[in-house]
């Protein structure tokens, strides 16, 4: 599992790593979903996917996550694995999960928005960090 | 010593962040806090106000209340006007939770009334309010429900039968802002917003039902409806998805227009367009529909908490007296008539995490209050008190008629869930008289008390500063957590 909590007083913030850029933005993926429920009491029962583009690689993380806490704000739909392709600029997803039933799955988080504040997408050698606070 | 390095204690209640403290600020910041709440000052708020100092046509200082945290762009607690010709207008100015708000429910129960039947009334309340993750409500929208929500906010809820009329003239601006278009409002918002009209949400957002433990201004208190002992309802809740959505994707655009009126941002989430630009206004317009909706959302939360009283107590509408106290935003931007140097202008006012606070005899007040000044509803936290304010004239004169909005976080949700280990917040709440049903498993240690700045020192500061006036305390005794 290669995501952790950042500690941040008003909010949440998470640090995800990856030796590729894919594996990154995956792990942060999953970390925002692990603010919002117990990933392992997730069953992949259905698949979403979706497409997006953006200028930079900071903004197609925010995109990315904004679109997960879209999708789940509006459909329930939460997923435990996420499968992503990043080429130009441009992420394909596809998230294995399903619909969040309050009697199955523990409530935690109400996550609003990913934010630019104090972003970071970066690669060190071969490893790549991005930490990235939430609105809540 | 100042706690903050190049920040300078002015009296008792302000310090000031001058001209420098960072590179292009146009204008001073002003932080209202005293000695105690300094020592919780941090750098990154502080930070936050000489930052949104260096936004274009920026009026008077930029403010931050005793209740400051670090937010994103804007401060919690921050104040910014900004003249409307040259100035600009910013999503960060206020925040995702477009008026998020509190609402103030008065009674004709006594504590005596309702102690008995305590447990049966939080039970109740939190069967019949949905809130926490993953909840929807019993209103679905349909495209033209929304769009209605949109322009009309309380209104549409009281056209729908959620409340009755006589509660619209005690809302901030009467529960609407007119001049909300529906068009410049996202899809995706309205899918966001479709199953969440007339929901609680989660976090720090509740429904407490409390007494009246002290009244400090008599008078004023009888001119509110309230009085010592007196069971009260507290309501805490925003624009839901609906809102997030907005500040999200204006946020976005939001920076493509920053870039292309050339402001010069010290951090991303300050995005911003000047005012008057069609940009600003598409922001504005959109801005007012959240709000609407916020508005229209608490109105739907409180006619189910009168329908529960109603129910429990078997009494008339009129024997339980359930009626507005007051309902404030705390997250919002607004174009209001100031006087700055003996000069009246038009500015638009940014409250992010904090209150409008006018005094008597402010022409935006309800014949109601026009003797008394707007009441000022501060949430505390769920163990210890909220309070009930008035506005002054010194509000008008040093913070564009703003105060304060709450306690403020002491600590972060990791260090309070850390704390907690071991205890039961619930039943350590229970042992203090009050009943707390959450539906969280976490939210409860997140939420505990500890977590958050002493409410009495916040509304102190505020009160002693002269900008607002203790009126009532008032006392948790049921709390429903999302």
């Amino acid at each position: 599992m290669s995501y952790q909590v950042i500690d941040v007083l008003g909010d949440v913030g998470l640090r995800a790593e990856g030796r590729s850029c894919e594996e990154c933005f995956i792990n942060a993926g999953l970390g925002l979903y692990s603010l919002i429920t117990d990933l392992n009491l997730i069953e992949q029962k259905e698949t979403k996917e979706f497409e997006l583009s953006a200028e930079t690689l900071e903004d197609l993380l925010v995109s990315f996550l904004n679109e997960l806490i879209f999708i789940f704000d509006t459909s329930g739909f939460i997923g435990n694995s996420i499968e992503v392709d990043i080429e130009n600029n441009i992420i394909k997803v596809k998230i294995h999960g399903e619909v969040f039933d309050p009697k199955k799955h523990e409530r935690r988080l109400l996550v609003k928005a990913a934010t630019y504040h104090n972003l970071v997408v970066k690669q060190e050698n071969n490893h790549w960090i991005a930490e990235i606070i939430f609105d809540i | 010593m100042p706690k903050i390095d190049g920040t300078v204690r002015i009296d008792s209640y302000r310090i000031q962040i001058p001209k420098g403290f960072v590179s292009g600020m146009r204008t001073d910041g002003i932080v209202y806090v005293d000695e105690i709440l300094e020592e919780e000052l941090e750098v990154d708020s502080v930070r936050q106000v000489a930052n949104v100092a260096t936004l274009p046509g920026i009026v008077g200082n930029s403010l931050a209340m005793p209740d400051i945290h670090t937010g994103y762009g804007f401060p919690i607690g921050g104040v910014a006007a900004f003249n409307v010709d040259e100035g600009i207008i910013s999503p960060g100015g206020v925040g995702y939770d477009i008026n998020c708000g509190v609402r103030l429910l008065r009674s004709n129960l006594t504590r005596k009334d309702v102690e008995s039947k305590l447990e049966d009334l939080a039970n109740l309340l939190y069967t019949h309010i949905p809130s926490g993750v993953g909840s929807t409500g019993k209103i679905k929208l349909a495209p033209k429900d929304a769009e209605d929500v949109v322009r009309k906010g309380a209104i549409w809820a009281v056209e729908q039968g959620y409340g009755e009329a006589d509660d619209l003239q005690r809302i901030e601006s009467n529960g609407c802002l007119e001049g909300a278009d529906p068009d410049v409002i996202s899809q995706k918002a309205y899918e966001r917003g479709k199953a969440q009209q007339g929901t609680l949400g989660s976090g720090n957002h509740f429904l407490e039902v409390q007494y009246v433990a002290d009244v400090y201004e008599p008078e004023v208190a009888t001119a509110m409806g309230l009085f010592k002992g007196q069971i009260t309802v507290m309501i805490h809740s925003g624009s839901r998805g609906f809102g997030h959505q907005i500040c999200d994707d204006y946020v976005r655009f939001m920076l493509q227009s920053s870039k292309k009126y050339r402001i010069e941002l010290p951090d991303r989430e300050l995005a911003c367009a000047p005012f008057k630009s069609p940009e600003g206004q598409r922001y504005f317009s959109a801005m007012k529909g959240a709000a609407n909706y916020a508005w229209a959302n608490r109105q739907c939360l409180m006619h189910w908490t009168r329908e529960v009283f109603l129910k429990l107590f078997k009494l008339s509408p009129r024997e339980l007296g359930m009626k507005v106290v007051f309902d404030v935003a705390h997250n919002i931007a607004k174009e209001e008539l100031h006087t700055v140097n003996n000069k009246k202008m038009r500015l638009i006012v940014h409250r992010k995490g904090a209150t409008r606070a006018f005094p008597k005899n402010h022409p935006e007040l309800p014949d109601c209050y026009q003797d008394i000044g707007q009441p000022v509803i501060i949430p505390g936290d769920m163990g210890r008190a909220s309070f009930v304010l008035v506005g002054l004239e010194k509000a008008m004169q040093e913070t564009f008629g703003s105060t304060c909005h709450g306690a403020g976080r002491v600590l972060s949700r990791n260090q309070a869930i850390k704390q907690a280990k071991g205890r039961s917040i619930k039943q350590e709440m229970a042992e203090r008289g009050i009943i707390v049903r959450a539906a969280g498993k976490e939210t409860l240690a997140e939420e505990m008390p500890d977590a958050y700045k002493d409410i009495s020192n916040v509304v102190d500061v505020v009160h002693n500063a002269g900008i607002a006036k203790k009126v009532v305390k008032l006392k948790p005794l049921g709390v429903i957590k999302g």
